[in-house]
């Protein structure tokens, strides 16, 4: 039965392993059988994959096995080649050669100062020349004792190796058995017995990896000894530490992305007027509201609203907040700042939950969306910082804009997210009452949707908060440019002030919203 | 009670699938298994080829397994699912025909539905839950908190106008539903298996509420249930459903006595025919017992023929003679005795 191997038939196939293995079915039907018999480790020796490693591993189909004893018999194998024949310590010798040719550079300067009358500045050159002559000494020696190592790294290579192929042999079993189950679960897409393709890509794999890595890290200039190893067939070096190509495809690719902004920079500015306009007109109106109107005003009405809509201990730590904002003389940049995240975070909402509605409700636009939100929440600032000064200029409208690209994808995220987490049933029930599609959104969809929305409009403003900081950088005012100040001057405390009041506007925001919502679920 | 048709189905199929005309069609030529079109054409059969109609102020029952169909059959009543073939008439209008306006003014002011899982909206109070209905018909707000102030005393829940559904037990949900469903005041109840997800004890309080509020209101009631014992005690008419296909239509007596096929006695064999199986149904027609008795019957006990076997075992226990059974207008028209009620008991003579 055991050479058997799948005789296709109407009934089920066998799961008899020796079915399974094809060559030396006995054999492993007997190794499975003790496996299974085991509990904890089974002892279990296979001599064909000790001997083979890797390629036992690629004729039978298991790949995990392949690739793992393929990097471990590699690093055996460096160690080895390091040992017999790499130049050990040429780094060092390097190094050395290095130093000295510094040191004779810097005793002629030496000796040219002493000939112009410059005494102390040949004294320090001198003194130079002394202290790399003891490093040129150290590099002698370490080299000298890394020659002298040759013979013990020859020696852990090979135990190296052996313990590699020990290991192989131990575990190969293990490891066949595991393939075995899956392939009982999944006969299909796993393979059985020994295949002639899976021989042929595993020798492959090992041609192409295992020569040229211990060429790399065996000699000290890989191009020219393979160079020389072709018979110079491909000229005088084959770089193949370095990939043989310099920026022209980059610099070429770049300049047509700069005309291309170009263009739509000169062909659509009035669109970006337009935009930038709209922005301006958001924020100016927040900044009077917080800035023009007396400052006890905006205090205590803020305060007031904390304690009303959030409760007393919000309210306690909003005045504390406030007041450690006015004290600190950092009253106005604070507001510049809340109404410059104000309209990022406004303008994010009214944009981002119409098309989080949309994307809840179209499968297919989500997954059209959905790159294009990640895109906007991993792409570093900086890149589309330099689009943005291109198209809108410097200032605080496009800081707003950087910040809505930002903050925008959690608001849009969970929106959908809530819309389709509202129950069918709920729907259903809502459908055969007589709802109209507007009924349902605003009746059914948005209120069950409600608690998801809010999660994404805190993450929104939280996000936007920690915009303030780049957006300064492209000329908005405000506490971010305080911390970019200090930064330049490297003025840690005016940083850490500044940084801190950051922190208190954003807790302040963020209580404030969290506390409107759990009043909203509290009560509701 | 009229006899006037209320709800009308013909020949309706629902086959879910992108080939759903196909499979039809392969049906109804070759007589293919709901395996078979699934096989075949990668269809689902939802219900095939269904015909009823309801009367108005009948509670007609429709009872099946999981999967039998029942929900999607009741759903196209108010077209929450659209028929892959047939017609469908509420009211005397073509509901296929509806504009998706006309649809919406059906279902906010013919029909009311309860479902399974209550489907409350929990951001609301109950007394805004039950007036959801009137709401999205625009009605004014004092006049949705009247109505729903009675719809809330008709199933016993004044009290609870301003409780949140979550506050509520199950059952006390389920009654919730029930108000709204009828705070429109509809023509036709839709009622998905509204008992099913809740305990028997409920469940047996809700049914005995229901049927109290139904004899008063006479709505005309669909109600889809999967408790043979739940559809005998509440319906005036039961459909069975297995696969898709109504396999028997009549009333509980009908079902109970003549089973349509060995899939309906199954489910009849576990059930108590005691109030279900009624004088007419066993008795000796009295020529024929005349033929083989000489006794006298004029001093035997009489009852009418609609006595069920319950009675007649109360009213056995107290003589020695047959029963004498009479018609509506008070002739003899057949004889019980001893025997015949044990075996009518039994169910052999049905």
């Amino acid at each position: 039965m055991s050479d058997m191997g799948m005789q296709g038939g109407p009934v089920a196939p066998s799961t008899a392993v020796g079915d399974f293995a094809g060559q030396n079915g006995a054999y492993y039907s007997a190794a499975f059988k003790r496996i299974q018999d085991t509990t904890g480790f089974a002892w279990s020796w296979n001599t064909m994959a000790a001997l083979f490693g890797p390629i036992w591993g690629a004729a039978r189909g298991v790949w995990g096995f392949f690739w793992m004893f393929l990097v471990l018999e590699l690093f055996a194998l460096v160690q080895l080649g390091r040992g017999l024949w790499g130049e050990l310590g040429s780094q060092q010798l390097a190094k050395l050669d290095r130093a000295l040719a510094n040191i004779a550079k810097r005793e002629a300067q030496a000796a040219e100062l002493q000939a112009a009358g410059d005494a102390a500045g040949a004294e320090a050159k001198l003194k130079i020349a002394e202290n790399l002559k003891k490093v040129a000494a150290r590099a002698q020696e370490q080299a000298d004792l890394a020659a002298a190592e040759a013979t013990s790294i020859l020696l852990i290579g090979l135990a190296l190796l052996l313990l590699v192929k020990l290991l192989e042999g131990f575990y190969a079993n293990i490891a066949y058995e595991a393939h075995y189950l899956k392939w009982r679960a999944k006969p299909q897409s796993q393979q059985a017995g020994i295949r002639t393709s899976s021989i042929v890509f595993g020798v492959v794999m090992v041609l192409a990896i295992v020569p040229l890595t211990l060429l790399r890290f065996t000699v000290t200039n890989p191009d020219q000894v393979l160079a020389r190893l072709t018979g110079g067939l491909f000229g005088d070096t084959i770089p193949v530490t370095h990939f043989p190509v310099e920026k022209e495809y980059f610099s070429a690719l770049s300049k047509r992305g700069d005309a291309g902004f170009d263009w739509a920079a000169d062909n659509f500015s009035d669109a970006f007027d337009g935009i930038t306009a709209g922005i301006r007109w958001f924020l100016d109106g927040l900044e009077i509201l917080l800035l023009q109107t007396p400052w006890p005003v905006v205090m205590l009405v803020i305060v007031v609203a904390a304690s009303r809509l959030a409760g007393l201990r919000v309210a306690i730590f909003t005045a504390a907040s406030l007041a450690y904002l006015a004290f600190m003389g950092l009253w106005e940049l604070s507001m510049i700042t809340v109404a410059l995240i104000g309209t990022g975070a406004i303008l994010c909402i009214l944009i981002g939950v119409p098309f989080g509605i949309w994307f809840g409700k179209s499968r297919r636009a989500y997954a059209i969306a959905e790159p294009v939100l990640d895109f906007m929440q991993t792409m570093p600032a900086f890149v589309y910082l330099i689009p943005i000064i291109a198209f809108f200029g410097t200032g605080k409208p496009p800081g707003v804009l950087a910040t809505l690209i930002f903050a925008m994808p959690p608001v849009v995220r969970l929106t959908a997210l809530g819309m389709r987490g509202v129950p069918e049933t709920t729907k259903e029930a809502a459908i055969a009452f007589g709802c109209s599609p507007w009924q349902l959104l605003f009746n059914v969809e948005l209120p069950l949707a409600l608690p998801s929305i809010m999660t994404g409009i805190n993450q929104t403003i939280l996000m936007s908060l920690s915009m303030v900081v780049i957006a300064s950088l492209i000329g908005a005012d405000g506490l971010g440019a305080l911390i970019l100040e200090s930064l330049q001057y490297a003025a840690k405390g005016q940083g850490l002030l500044g940084g801190l009041a950051i922190l208190l506007c954003a807790m302040v925001i963020d209580r404030i919203a969290q506390g409107i919502y759990r009043k909203r679920v509290g009560g509701a | 009670m009229g006899t006037d048709e209320v709800i009308r189905l013909e020949r309706v199929w629902k086959v879910f699938g992108e080939q759903a005309e196909d499979a039809i069609a392969a049906i109804q030529a070759r007589g293919l298994s709901k395996a078979e079109v699934l096989g075949e054409f990668g269809c689902v059969v939802g219900i095939a080829n269904c015909s009823f109609s309801v009367k108005k102020g009948e509670i007609f029952c429709v009872m099946g397994l999981s999967g039998s169909g029942k929900s999607t059959m009741v759903r196209h009543i108010n077209r929450l699912i659209e028929p892959s073939a047939g017609s469908i008439t509420v009211l005397g209008q073509d509901v296929l025909a509806l504009s998706p306006d006309q649809l919406r003014k059906m279902r906010a002011t013919n029909l009311g539905m309860v479902f399974q899982h209550m489907a409350l909206l929990p951001h609301r109070t109950v007394r805004d839950n039950v007036a959801f209905p009137l709401q999205v018909r625009g009605e004014p707000k004092s006049r949705r908190w009247e109505v729903s102030q009675r719809c809330l005393e008709m199933v016993d829940l004044q009290g609870y106008e301003d409780r949140f559904p979550r506050e509520l037990s199950g059952g006390m949900q389920q009654r919730v539903g029930l108000a709204r469903a009828l705070a429109s005041d509809p023509d036709v109840l839709l009622m998905d298996e509204p008992f099913s997800a809740l305990d028997p004890l409920i469940r047996r309080q809700l049914q005995d509420q229901f049927m109290a509020l139904s004899a008063e209101l006479g709505k005309t009631t669909v109600f889809i249930t999967h408790d043979l014992d739940e559809a005998i005690r509440i319906g005036t008419r039961i459909a069975i459903m297995k696969d898709g296909r109504i396999v028997q239509i009549g009333t509980p007596e009908e079902i109970v006595t003549r089973p349509a096929d060995d899939y309906v006695r199954d489910f009849v064999d576990g059930i108590s025919k005691l109030k279900l199986v009624f004088a007419h149904s066993i008795m000796v027609p009295i020529s024929q017992y005349r033929a083989k008795h000489w006794e006298n019957l004029d001093a035997s006990i009489r009852v009418s023929h609609a006595t069920d076997l319950d009675h007649l075992i109360d009213v056995s226990t107290a003589t020695e003679q047959p029963i004498v059974i009479t018609a509506d207008d008070g002739t003899d028209v057949g004889v019980i005795d001893k025997p015949t009620l044990l075996k009518g008991i039994q169910g052999g003579k049905a």
